[in-house]
């Protein structure tokens, strides 16, 4: 379900001022950017790429589309979305940061409904190491190599792709799932995807401590993926914002009663720990729990 | 955002749901002014809860001692938080009292339905019989009813509890709430239901799309700006003035933010993070590297007290980095204590030349400062420990050569710079 490596790139919104600097960054990179689009431009041309007033206008004319890369601004993202699935795009980027999470809420409800693979919001994309780069990951940090690196933050990828490149170990794939509060794909869906991609032979978890969320992530490690998982958690002394968890940690901060155990940064350690998946304390242990990992 | 109680009874009140007559009190004089008849419930318009057990909420049966409970709670912090408004409200003879909401859940990345057949102040309980109903698909009134059956309400309080939970519902969809909570819904002994109190918490992405919540939240930011830092500037959104969505039934396009306004929002945007007993300030180019290098320098012993995001994960010259990163320089150097600025950011090499000219142009300026008024008169400087990555930065390192900062590749040893200096003596001469 998951295209890791898509060879035919559609931007959507490639004329807003994030969306034409990458465009001609990705194609640089070596990115097959057949199109992109942005309502009222159509006709033009970007560094090459032609653009289109509609998805569905563009789709007859470059031929087959494997993902979207959306630039658009927050509010109407969304939009931007539908008209991709609408016209049978069937995985999605979105670079876009900051969209109303009810909004994101209808978009996942008609994704599941159509098998569609979002990910983001506020995803930096995907980087396959000096071939593809789709979104604006910086391509300064990653060199080729063995390890598939997924994250659920920013700039902290960055920090542990460059430790996996100065020790020599290189990046198979690097997933940004996005760093805003509801995202579509999430762990478990690329695990299973770099679990059966050749050129992965670990993989490396970047996530946020606490909230509650990634403890099924544990679970689901332990019983369905194969190759060497390592994780690291940033925020295990950062206070964590509560109103951002599930819905008994929400309505108990509203109460102004104490946090429920499920939602703190030390039981989600434990259950990585349970699961006998490695959790590296820092970004610079990264490479050494990879490397032991990788000769067991 | 939270809004205030009567923020958002107001908002019920348009919505159809059923409240009280009540009046904003801004000063305890007001009470002569008061429309309603005794006896009254006085009660602080705070937005910290367990308001009700802090003595935040008092009967009144008379004006004198109307103005007397007022003093009282215009005096009485909740949870460190006083309150600049009271609501005074008709008193209501409740027979029961339910709890209801309507939250995002982030987990399950849907709205979810919550009610208590135990609603009030006694939290423990409210949550004990706490029912749960996820609207997993689009909205239909039968979630609203499978939730009452849950709470094992019958007869015709199915119908008329249901119908207020649809209510809350809309005005959750309508202004991209994160919670819109009753507690308690009172229904009186012929079952009649009428909403106590009211908690509504908007969601902060969204505010660019709600004006008259946005310019509300701009009022509120004013009255609480603390003196501690701010965090940069991010605005709710760009989008303003352009298209017309078509998403949210009913969503009136003037509710967009006018231009002017964009700002209005923006302040609330949590910072980041505040602790003063520290003597470290950090800077980096998102929140969970800042997160990451605050738990370093936590491991390490020493004592962090802020961090400043500049320019989250934003690249490129689309939205420069310059501005948020004086501005931030500015801040963490001019909080009280703070003995070691620890700049990381990674970024392309555009980006570290873009941060190196800024960094270089403000200590340049401080250095030159001291030349002039003698190193008794200008402030002291923090030690700074910069740390920048990415691409080829030989020419951002040729420019912070000659400049009193400590210019360090490894994070590791960034960290064990910093913590060295903040644990020597006194600032830097």
């Amino acid at each position: 379900m998951m295209n890791l490596r898509p060879d035919r790139v559609l931007i959507q919104g490639i004329t807003e001022p994030l969306g034409s600097y990458y465009a001609v960054r990705m194609k640089a990179y070596g990115t097959n950017v057949v199109g992109g689009v942005s309502p009222g431009q159509g006709g033009q041309l970007l560094d090459g790429i032609p653009i289109f007033d509609l998805v569905e206008q563009a789709l007859p004319v470059v031929g087959r589309v494997d993902t979207t890369i959306i630039f658009v601004q927050p509010y109407w993202a969304i939009d931007a979305a539908l008209e991709a699935i609408a016209a049978g795009i069937r995985q999605i980027i979105l670079v876009t940061a900051g969209i109303p999470p009810l909004d994101m809420v209808c978009l996942l409800r008609k994704a599941e409904d159509t098998g569609t693979v979002i990910l983001g919001p506020s995803s930096s994309g995907i980087i396959v190491p000096e071939k593809i780069l789709l979104g604006i990951q910086e391509s300064e940090f990653y060199t080729p190599g063995v390890v598939g690196l997924i994250s659920r933050s920013g700039t902290l990828t960055y920090e542990v792709a460059w430790e996996l490149t100065q020790a020599g170990l290189g990046e198979s794939i690097c997933v940004s799932l996005g760093r805003d509060a509801i995202v579509g794909s999430g762990f478990p869906q690329w695990l299973k995807a770099l679990d059966e991609d050749e050129s992965t032979k670990a993989i490396v978890l970047v996530g946020q401590a606490g909230g509650g969320r990634e403890e099924a992530t544990a679970e689901y490690i332990a019983a369905a993926i194969d190759k060497p998982v390592v994780a690291y958690f940033a925020g295990s002394h950062a206070p964590l914002d509560r109103r951002m968890g599930d819905a008994n940690n929400i309505i108990s901060y509203h109460m102004s009663m104490p946090i429920p155990e499920s939602g703190t940064a030390q039981r989600q350690i434990t259950a990585f720990k349970q699961a006998k998946i490695p959790v590296a304390k820092r970004p610079s242990q990264i490479p050494e729990l990879v490397k032991k990992a990788l000769k067991k | 955002m939270d809004l205030l109680e009567y923020q958002a009874k107001e908002l019920f009140r348009k919505m159809g749901i059923p409240v009280l007559p009540s009046q904003r009190i801004d000063h305890p004089r007001d009470i002569k002014g008061l429309q309603l008849r005794y006896p009254v419930v006085l009660k602080s318009q705070v937005r910290a809860g367990g308001r009700g057990r802090a003595g935040g909420v008092r009967f009144a049966e008379n004006t004198i001692d109307a103005i007397a409970a007022a003093r009282t709670i215009f005096n009485l912090p909740i949870l460190g938080e006083y309150p600049h408004v009271l609501l005074a409200e008709a008193k209501y003879d409740a027979d029961r009292e339910f709890y209801l909401a309507v939250v995002l859940d982030y987990a399950a990345q849907r709205p979810v339905l919550l009610g208590s057949p135990q609603g009030g102040i006694n939290v423990e309980a409210v949550m004990q019989h706490m029912q749960q109903v996820v609207v997993d698909q689009e909205f239909s009134p039968f979630y609203a009813r499978r939730l009452m059956l849950k709470m094992g309400l019958q007869g015709t309080l199915i119908e008329s509890v249901s119908a207020i939970v649809e209510k809350m519902y809309q005005l959750f969809v309508q202004k991209d709430l994160d919670l819109v909570e009753i507690n308690p819904l009172g229904v009186s002994s012929t079952n009649e239901v009428m909403a106590l109190d009211g908690k509504i918490a908007v969601n902060d992405d969204a505010l660019g799309r709600h004006r008259n919540l946005a310019l509300l939240a701009s009022k509120m930011a004013d009255r609480n700006t603390s003196p501690s830092l701010s965090s940069a500037p991010f605005l709710p959104s760009e989008a303003a003035g352009r298209r017309g969505r078509v998403f949210i039934p009913g969503e009136d396009k003037e509710e967009l933010l006018l231009a002017g306004e964009k700002g209005a929002g923006a302040q609330l945007r949590g910072l980041n993070w505040v602790n003063r007993e520290g003597n470290i300030g950090i800077i980096c180019n998102g929140t969970s590297l800042a997160i990451a290098t605050l738990d370093l320098l936590y491991q390490a012993e020493s004592k962090p007290a802020s961090y400043v995001v500049v320019g989250e994960d934003a690249p490129t010259s689309c939205d420069p980095i310059s501005p948020l990163l004086e501005r931030a320089l500015e801040q963490i150097t001019q909080s009280k204590g703070i003995k070691v600025v620890l700049v990381n950011i990674l970024s392309s090499a555009t980006l570290s030349g873009e941060v190196a000219e800024v960094i270089a142009t403000y200590l340049q300026g401080k250095v030159k400062d001291k030349q002039v008024l003698g190193a008794a008169s200008a402030a002291a400087l923090p030690h700074f420990v910069v740390r920048l990555i990415g691409g080829d930065i030989s020419s951002s390192r040729e420019r912070l050569a000659d400049l009193p900062i400590h210019l360090v590749d490894n994070l590791d040893l960034a960290i064990a710079q910093t913590v060295s200096l903040a644990k020597s003596s006194g600032k830097r001469s």
